[in-house]
């Protein structure tokens, strides 16, 4: 399989993913705002944008499994990047939330901000690797 | 480590890319190993050697 048959499919998976993620996160958002539903509803409910990132994580997998050895390191790097900005700011901002009066940080920001450095360093790096 | 990629595929007129689907990889890694900036994996060392009917050592230069 080509590198551009891999990146096809990844997007195929990954857009339609992200974008369930988003609409089911403002729908329960919208919904929970006009309704008081139980909480085993709400469990329910959250199954969909949970299922999304499952789907959009599978997808990165498939793709870097499915690169040669040299474009897969190129993910792995950018993926390790990604965890470790992610694990930076939960550890650093969980320890100061027990620590001090700070506001609350929502985990929830944890995603967008783990698929945002991960894809700008893999871009980057990329780049620096002559990839394009 | 310094290779002698380019100049085998070079005399038979190979571009990257033809090279790159005879080792079953991207144009880009061929670039990255005859530019020296990756060190490929054994089995592909072997591929390539199979390739250019040499010895890995003939193609791979580990010397300093």
């Amino acid at each position: 399989m080509t590198t551009s048959q891999s990146s096809s499919r990844f997007f195929k998976v990954f857009v339609p993913a992200m974008l369930t993620y988003i609409a089911s996160t403002a729908g329960i958002s919208a919904l929970t705002n006009e309704i008081d539903l139980p909480a085993y509803i709400l469990y329910v409910v959250m199954l969909i944008p949970i299922g999304a990132v499952f789907a959009a994580f599978w997808a990165q997998l498939r793709f870097a499994l499915e690169l040669d050895e040299f474009l897969r390191l190129i993910q792995v790097k950018g993926t390790f990047i990604g965890i470790a900005v992610v694990m930076i700011i939960a550890s650093g901002w969980g320890q100061l939330e027990r620590v001090s009066d700070i506001p609350r940080f929502q985990v929830f920001w944890l995603l967008p901000i783990f698929w945002s450095v991960q894809g700008l360093a893999t871009t980057f790096i990329s780049k620096r690797e002559g990839v394009f | 480590m310094k290779n002698h990629l380019k100049a085998l595929r070079a005399e038979r007129a190979w571009s990257q890319t033809t090279l790159g689907e005879q080792l079953d990889v991207s144009r880009q890694t061929i670039n990255a190993i005859e530019a020296g900036r990756y060190d490929p994996s054994l089995p592909l060392a072997f591929k390539i050697a199979e390739l250019f009917e040499m010895y890995i050592e003939e193609i791979f230069d580990n010397s300093e």
